[in-house]
């Protein structure tokens, strides 16, 4: 209680000495004001004394009784009404200045007088004026040096010095050689102390792994090198008359032989095919050597069109390699089927064995495999692959211990054994499930791999693609590009010296009683076994195949269908051709030799279609079709 | 891979139609095989050398990751290839007006 009396006691006296301030500061304005005000009052108050004289002498001159209270009590009240209309003015002033303190005074000086002050609006017009800009400037007046400058040198020094300057840089030169020269020797010496290299210690880097790998690696790029043809540093504006390139539109062109005088000597190519991922490179593989018995039974060489004398790999098997190719989804490994029934996975990244092979066992092959085909996509594929005993395997390419299926096609009614002997093997684009088979017999046959509604798997025995009058050597489906699908046609080679072309069967529609189909078309324009056909991959209507006296022909079916628009001699010696294979461009063909040689042609413009070459297909089908 | 496909190889690129001369020396410019003249070989091993020094380290400086991995000098009269590795050149003089 007693500390709150005593802080109210100190407020009340803060209080009253803030009051005391405020009236301080109120008097202080009040004597300013007034003071300013005295001089004005002073004035008005001599006229106001004069004119009471002058009242009071009139008042004396008229005889009046004095008037003087009134006038001098209307005096004070126009005395008063002068200081309150100063004091408005001077409050009306003051609010804008300081707030606060004078603004609640006013109507307390205000009150005694009830004058009310006519307040007027006016506006400030606030100017800026920059200020002005001093520019400043430096004037100098140009006067060449000789009028100045002290006198010119005369001759003799400028000799003399240009001499100086000479003989320094002469100095300077020799010193630079001198050095050069004792570096050169230096060097010299240096390199007579390495003295040659010994013949012995030759023959020991020589037989060296690391030297034979380098020259391995080495030999393999300048070689690369040197089989580019382009001369890069070409002037155009040079001319040279030397280039009877007489190469015409319609004709095909060489490029090329692959020959290994050690892997492909006295073997057959029998089976060629070319790299999806790496469009130069081609694999050939190859049969037994009967001259060297110690080498391997088959070879697959991949050979790269861009180094023509020497092959990337060379891939060896126990058995002769009859049918081989890239991986499509894989682009190192290469795949073979062989004579003993084995499947084997090479790997360009490992050595020349196999890194995968079938087991020889009754789960897989036990009979050559002519035939094989990878169907599906990246992601879901498998290798079908069928030996001449009628078996067909599927199989995943990372496990090639067994097959994931196997399917036995035979046929009732074949006279001494149901075995269906197949030599070629063929899958409609797209499909994985329904195939096409050649036979030994000469007849394709239509099988499934999986049984469905209204069909069993095996083959379809009801349908008989009968034609051809010998063993079947190849059947290709045409492949799926452009407007117009034609993947129900298909082409086959035989020994009977023709080409057939067919319509493969609807899949969904077997027939239940036998039936004989018979063949689109026969092209007859070989006069030996034709060993193997094979569609364009990129023109609907080109087909090319090849034959046993060694002629490789190019037919275009819109263009003629009797005879081939393009029929070459390949080879020297009219050796027998038993592959061919187009490139993934559709530009280049390979052709496996019997005497072991891979030719390459160049198609050139003949392999590209027009527009319009679909439309003419088609027509000429329907017209095959029609007769 | 043997000696003898060493010497097959060596041979196959002397046999090309349009090189000139092979040789083969070690990192020192020793020569290890050629089928260049001696007084011929002695100027290429020592100055090809020099110059795959150079441009190594040329090539390391700019990027130390990097290295050099071929070499093509192109002159009027010829093109030197070179094949670089830790301890061997492969040197190929061509002739490069083909045809």
């Amino acid at each position: 209680m007693e500390r709150r009396k005593e802080e109210l006691e100190k407020k009340r006296q803060k209080l009253a000495e803030l009051r005391r301030a405020r009236e301080e500061r109120k008097q202080v304005f009040n004597t300013a004001a007034q003071k300013q005000e005295e001089k004005s009052v002073e004035r008005s108050r001599k006229e106001q004394i004069d004119d009471l004289v002058k009242s009071l002498l009139k008042d004396k001159a008229t005889g009046d009784h004095p008037g003087t209270p009134t006038s001098s009590k209307s005096d004070d009240v126009e005395l008063e009404k002068g200081i309150t209309s100063h004091h408005a003015r001077l409050n009306s002033i003051s609010t804008g200045y300081s707030p606060g303190t004078s603004v609640p005074q006013s109507p307390s000086i205000l009150a005694p007088s009830r004058y009310i002050p006519d307040f007027s609006s006016f506006e400030a017009v606030i100017l800026d004026i920059a200020p002005k800009e001093l520019i400043l400037y430096s004037k100098e007046v140009q006067t060449t040096e000789r009028s100045f400058g002290p006198p010119p040198p005369n001759e003799d020094e400028i000799r003399a010095k240009i001499l100086k300057e000479q003989e320094e840089k002469e100095k300077a030169r020799q010193a630079a050689l001198d050095e050069e020269r004792s570096r050169m020797e230096d060097e010299k010496k240096k390199m007579q102390q390495l003295k040659d290299i010994s013949d012995d210690d030759k023959k020991k880097i020589i037989s060296s792994n690391e030297f034979i790998d380098f020259i391995d690696h080495s030999t393999k790029i300048i070689e690369r090198v040197l089989n580019e043809n382009y001369d890069y540093m070409k002037d155009y504006s040079i001319i040279k008359d030397n280039e009877n390139d007489d190469q015409s539109g319609s004709r095909v062109k060489y490029v090329n032989s692959f020959f290994d005088d050690r892997w492909t000597k006295n073997r057959s190519v029998t089976d060629v095919n070319w790299s999806r991922k790496n469009p130069e490179l081609c694999v050939a593989s190859y049969n037994k050597n009967p001259m060297a018995m110690n080498e391997p039974d088959g070879v697959a060489i991949v050979w790269n069109i861009r180094s023509l004398d020497r092959y990337e790999y060379v891939f060896h098997s126990q058995s002769d390699v009859l049918t081989t190719m890239f991986s499509e989804f894989h682009p190192t490994l290469v795949i073979g089927g062989t004579y003993s029934g084995q499947i084997v996975l090479w790997d360009m990244r490992s050595k020349a064995l196999p890194v995968l092979k079938t087991p020889l066992s009754a789960s897989g092959h036990t009979h050559p495999v002519y035939s094989m085909q990878m169907v599906g996509t990246q992601n879901a594929h498998n290798l079908i692959t069928a030996s001449t005993d009628g078996l067909i395997c599927s199989w995943q390419l990372d496990m090639l211990a067994q097959p994931q299926e196997t399917l036995e096609l035979v046929h009732s009614e074949h006279s001494k054994t149901d075995e269906v002997s197949v030599t070629a093997l063929g899958f409609p684009d797209n499909e994985t499930a329904a195939f096409w088979v050649g036979t030994e017999e000469g007849v394709v046959y239509q099988a499934n791999r999986y049984g469905r509604a209204g069909g069993k798997a095996g083959i379809n025995p009801y349908d008989v693609y009968k034609g051809h009058w010998g063993p079947i050597t190849g059947l290709h489906f045409h492949p799926m590009a452009g407007q117009h699908n034609f993947s129900d046609l298909y082409l086959t080679s035989s020994v009977d010296w023709t080409c057939k072309l067919w319509r493969a069967k609807s899949i969904s529609k077997p027939s239940t009683s036998p039936q004989t189909i018979t063949p689109l078309y026969s092209f007859e324009g070989a006069d030996d076994y034709v060993y193997d056909v094979k569609w364009s991959p990129i023109h609907p209507a080109l087909f090319a195949s090849v034959d046993g006296t060694g002629k490789f022909s190019l037919w275009n079916l819109n263009v003629d269908t009797e005879v081939p628009i393009v029929s070459t001699q390949v080879g020297s010696q009219a050796k027998a051709l038993n592959k061919i294979n187009w490139d993934k461009e559709g530009r280049k063909t390979a052709i496996g030799s019997s005497d072991g040689r891979v030719h390459i042609y160049d198609i050139g413009e003949l392999a590209y279609p027009r527009d319009d070459e679909w439309e003419i297909m088609q027509k000429t089908i329907s017209e095959m079709t029609n007769k | 891979m043997s000696e003898v496909e060493v010497e097959e190889h060596f041979k196959r690129l002397t046999n090309n139609k349009y090189v000139e001369g092979v040789l083969i020396v070690n990192e020192d410019g020793q020569t290890i095989k050629s089928n260049l003249d001696p007084t011929l070989n002695k100027k290429y091993s020592d100055l090809i050398t020099k110059l795959v020094e150079q441009t190594t380290f040329c090539v390391k400086e700019m990027d130390e990751t990097n290295d050099l991995s071929f070499l093509r000098v192109r002159t009027k009269k010829h093109e030197i290839m070179i094949v670089p590795d830790k301890e061997y050149l492969l040197i190929v003089i061509q002739n490069p007006e083909k045809k």
